[in-house]
């Protein structure tokens, strides 16, 4: 018999959703961490180190995300190094994050004027302080609703992660609609939980985008 | 006689790839000595002070600073950068501070100096600029002339052997350039050592020892402010000169 779309159903999806938005937070935070590496090194005035994070961003962002994810899970797997399927595609989220929050924020670095360096330079201000103190912050605000893009383009890309065999929100979502050959409501729900996490983030993306629009008008 | 000097350039030249911004300059400065630098846009006048503090480098000659050479080493920067106070064009404040934060930060990371004492010679200067009651705003919150006091207060507080200015005035509202002026005449009375990238002459002729007319990159002509408006040498300074004045 067949079952139909009830609590248990409905329990299930929301696990897949559990698993959607831990691998996103794991990706999210490992991707801002390598990132902001890779962004600092991308502006760090030495032309060989700029080139090798040009290369490393230009194969991450050339190549599509599934063949990524393909390469560490299966490809490591020949190597002898056999991953979790977690730990696998949250490595492949995370190297593939900060290629683009790399490139994210080497464009908002690069934003914040020069002006502002110098004045710190001036003032006897070193690397580390003129970055932590004066350019970052800056070039958060800056690069804030791009970020937030990101961040909600990740949360619906984690999807991906099913090709592989973790079961996040649209794979529990395709296994239920499997069972109860009720695909329209399944994936409906689905779509809700989706809709759910990524509408707020993006309404508070683009609030922040009208707001640095009107501080850069001042 | 030796120690009387602050800074002494020698044959300094200065390239931006294949175009040369300074062409031999040879320039000493002694302490307390108030230098007006002019000349036509593109001269080279505010490169030759951005090399005093390397903000830019230099490929050819030597720059002594209270008697250290600036080479390339961090040292070296280090200790002019300590030495130099510099006021931009464009403020340059940190839009993301305090006025009070803005001054304190350079103290407390490159003086390392404790936050108390730090905030005490910032309220100290701020009062000297008479900016003190606008120590909790942000710069965004302020007038263009008072983002420019500020900026003159952030350098003071490193407490600089020698201000630079580079065209301080210059982006500033006409009502607004006299407070900076004051400011900076205040700074020269009180025995500062001063390099000054500016067209206001009348500044030039109340605080300046010296002027230095510069184009292409050179040195053309220097002197005291009297002789050097009442009687200037070189064809090419008159023509300057008969153009700024004109102007204002």
């Amino acid at each position: 018999m067949t079952p139909h779309f009830g609590l248990a159903e409905f329990g299930f999806l929301l696990r897949g959703l559990q698993w959607t938005v831990l691998l996103t937070l794991v990706a999210f935070a490992g991707g801002c961490t390598a990132g902001l590496a890779v962004a600092l090194l991308r502006t760090c005035g030495h032309k060989g180190v700029e080139w090798i994070t040009r290369i490393y961003i230009g194969i991450f962002q050339g190549t599509p995300l599934l063949l990524q994810l393909f390469v560490v899970y299966y490809g490591l797997a020949l190597t002898g190094l056999k991953l979790d399927a977690f730990v696998a595609v949250a490595i492949g989220f995370t190297v593939n994050a900060s290629a683009f929050l790399g490139e994210i924020w080497r464009g908002a670095i690069q934003a914040v004027p020069r002006g502002q360096t110098e004045a710190a330079m001036a003032l006897g201000l070193h690397y580390s302080s003129r970055m932590r103190d004066i350019v970052l912050p800056q070039a958060i605000r800056i690069s804030l609703p791009a970020t937030i893009g990101y961040l909600v383009q990740l949360i619906k890309g984690t999807s991906l992660a099913a090709i592989v065999g973790f079961i996040e929100l649209a794979r529990a979502g395709q296994i239920v609609s499997n069972q109860t050959f009720q695909p329209l409501l399944v994936f409906g729900v689905v779509g809700a939980m989706y809709f759910i996490l990524c509408w707020p983030l993006s309404w508070w993306g683009s609030r922040m985008e009208a707001r640095l629009a009107l501080a850069s008008q001042r | 006689m030796q120690d009387n000097i602050l800074i002494e350039m020698k044959g300094v030249q200065k390239w931006y790839g294949g175009y040369q911004a300074l062409r031999d300059v040879d320039l000493t400065v002694r302490r307390g000595e108030k230098i007006v630098l002019c000349g036509p846009s593109g001269s080279g006048k505010s490169t030759l002070i951005r090399c005093i503090n390397r903000l830019e480098p230099i490929q050819q000659g030597s720059i002594v600073m209270n008697g250290h050479r600036l080479d390339d080493s961090v040292k070296a920067i280090d200790v002019v950068r300590q030495d130099v106070g510099m006021v931009f064009q464009s403020f340059n404040l940190f839009p993301h501070m305090t006025v009070l934060q803005n001054c304190m930060l350079a103290p407390i990371r490159a003086r390392r100096i404790g936050k108390t004492e730090a905030e005490a010679i910032a309220r100290k200067y701020l009062e000297r600029v008479r900016i003190g009651d606008q120590a909790e705003k942000y710069p965004a919150q302020l007038s263009g002339g008072q983002q420019q006091r500020v900026a003159i207060a952030r350098a003071l507080c490193m407490q600089p052997k020698v201000m630079l200015f580079d065209e301080p005035t210059s982006a500033l509202d006409p009502e607004m350039v006299k407070e900076v002026l004051d400011t900076m005449i205040g700074l020269a009375n009180d025995g500062m050592t001063m390099i000054c990238v500016t067209h206001e002459m009348g500044f030039a002729r109340q605080v300046a020892d010296r002027v230095i007319f510069m184009a292409e990159g050179q040195i053309i002509e220097e002197g005291a402010p009297e002789a050097f408006f009442r009687n200037p040498q070189h064809a090419r300074t008159r023509q300057f000169l008969g153009e700024i004045l004109a102007h204002h």
